[in-house]
């Protein structure tokens, strides 16, 4: 008994994990030492490339329109004291894609989903507002666009005096347009993204119902006539 | 201190670091075998491409982006449905990987596309009468331009052309380490198997360097998978992000097969050393 138990002793057992364990280190160590220097930059950049979390591919979008009743007297012109106040703390910001209201023309038969965005996802479902833009209530431009073989199809009855709905979770937002202008895609001077008073400018591809790529664009420009204002000190 | 008393103590040192660089060159050496057969390898990244469905996504995503440029164009969902199906997506990226690996010209061709969307175009515009004013040539030219330069986007591969140009510099340099690095373990090998008197020695010293090869290897996979990163990678299109993770998951197995061979020859060593102990001993 004791004879078997000296040589299982001897065998070196415990070396033979020991002894690796105690190589995997040295070896990962030497190896990260070596390398870490030449590549730490690579790596640095490389982080950039990855995220917090996995990545959503989804194509749907995510809606925070809650509509709200109309006030009696929407559609009555205000000016800016006339206006009533809603602090922005309590509403809740739209993020990128988000669905955050609804744009109507009764006269030209437009309504369609209005998204905080204008990428190709937001104007195959609705028409989208550019981001560097302000949102309605800001007193601000508001930029819209849509394909003109889809939401903004209607733009082509567009007519001064008729009136614009934007209906949002905040508040109701009446615009009546006064000005259609044609010009070219690259005419920066289309839209005044600067302008300290509310105005809604929309635009899409023109001609309208042509086949293939136009270099022309239809915008349509309407003044602010009545909704909620919002204060962004509180 | 006598000098056989010396030797004694100085010979365990001698196979014990023989044995550290045994582990050392085994480790360098998974290292780069998996990146022969993986990241040098053209055949890895096209079984990547079929493996992640990579083909079909591309072809979806070009049909999706098409769809939305029809939206802008007058072009119903439907007319692309039917175009794409003529193109043949897998022969075009095989195409366009072979030649970053064989370092020849990497354009896509998008002669065939555009002759081909521009038939289309004007099928469409005859089956459905549309009249010549409303299908004016240069805004049709326009949109053939547009949706070339869409198809050319969503058929490269981001980076990919950097990241082949430093693959194909360094192809023969991995093959002339790999060559050093297997004469290495040889050597390293023999030396421990050939100097040593008794047997069971030689088996020791080989195990413990095969056992620090085995864990070195073990800890890449874990470290990454543990990390959880792969997934996190931020790419615009699922085509490529599924690629990528594919890719980096297939080129990862890689490391835990070579994990269990070493584990196997680890095993191996001991169970020899072991018989060869105990033959010893009774002898």
């Amino acid at each position: 008994m004791h004879k078997h138990r000296t040589s299982h002793r001897s065998i070196g057992g415990k070396n033979f994990v020991i002894l690796p364990i105690i190589f995997c280190v040295l070896i990962i160590g030497i190896s990260t030492a070596i390398v870490y220097p030449s590549t730490s930059s690579f790596i640095s950049m490389a982080k950039l490339f990855f995220s917090d979390g996995e990545k959503d591919f989804s194509t749907g979008y995510n809606n925070i329109f809650v509509p709200v009743e109309e006030d009696e007297d929407e559609g009555k012109e205000q000016t800016t004291e006339e206006r009533k106040v809603i602090p922005m703390s309590t509403m809740k910001f739209p993020s990128y894609g988000d669905q955050f209201g609804e744009l109507i023309i009764e006269d030209c038969q437009i309504e369609a989903r209005l998204f905080f965005n204008d990428g190709a996802n937001e104007l195959n479902n609705g028409v989208g507002m550019y981001t560097g833009s302000s949102i309605p209530g800001y007193g601000k431009t508001i930029l819209v666009a849509g394909h003109n073989n889809t939401y903004f199809n209607g733009l082509k009855y567009a007519k001064k005096g008729q009136k614009v709905k934007i209906r949002t979770s905040y508040g109701n937002y009446i615009y009546e347009i006064n000005d259609i202008q044609i010009r070219d895609r690259s005419e920066e001077s289309a839209c005044n993204l600067g302008a300290d008073y509310e105005n809604l400018v929309m635009y899409t591809c023109y001609p309208f119902d042509e086949l293939g790529l136009t270099p022309q664009r239809c915008f349509v420009y309407a003044k602010f006539v009545s909704g909620p204002a919002l204060d962004n000190r509180s | 201190m006598s000098e056989s008393n010396r030797r004694s103590k100085v010979k365990p040192l001698i196979y014990g670091f023989l044995s550290f660089m045994l582990g050392f060159v085994l480790f360098l050496l998974s290292i780069c075998l998996v990146l022969k057969f993986t990241l040098f390898s053209e055949n890895f990244m096209l079984d990547s491409m079929a493996n992640t469905g990579y083909y079909e996504m591309v072809k979806d995503e070009l049909n999706d982006k098409l769809k939305n440029l029809g939206h802008a164009s007058g072009l119903p969902d439907e007319f692309f449905d039917d175009f794409i199906k003529d193109i043949d997506i897998i022969e075009v990226e095989r195409n366009y990987v072979s030649a970053f690996y064989t370092g020849s010209s990497t354009l896509v061709d998008t002669d065939t596309f555009k002759q081909q969307l521009l038939a289309s175009i004007n099928d469409y515009v005859e089956e459905n009468n549309i009249d010549k004013e409303k299908a004016d040539e240069k805004n049709i030219l326009y949109l053939v331009d547009e949706a070339s330069s869409i198809y050319v986007k969503t058929v490269t591969v981001s980076f990919f052309s950097v990241i082949a140009n430093y693959i194909n510099k360094l192809q023969t340099p991995l093959s002339m380490t790999l060559v050093g690095l297997v004469v290495a373990a040889l050597v390293i090998a023999a030396i421990i198997y050939f100097t040593n008197t008794y047997k069971h020695r030689r088996y020791r010293y080989l195990t413990y360097g095969l056992g620090a090869g085995f864990l070195s290897v073990l800890v890449v996979p874990i470290v990454v998978f543990s990390s959880g990163i792969i997934p996190k990678v931020n790419i615009a299109t699922r085509s490529l992000y599924n690629l990528f993770v594919g890719y980096f998951n297939s080129m990862f197995m890689y490391f835990w097969i070579l994990a269990a061979i070493l584990l196997f020859l680890t095993v191996l060593g001991f169970i020899v050393y072991r018989q060869k102990y105990l033959k010893a001993i009774n002898s």
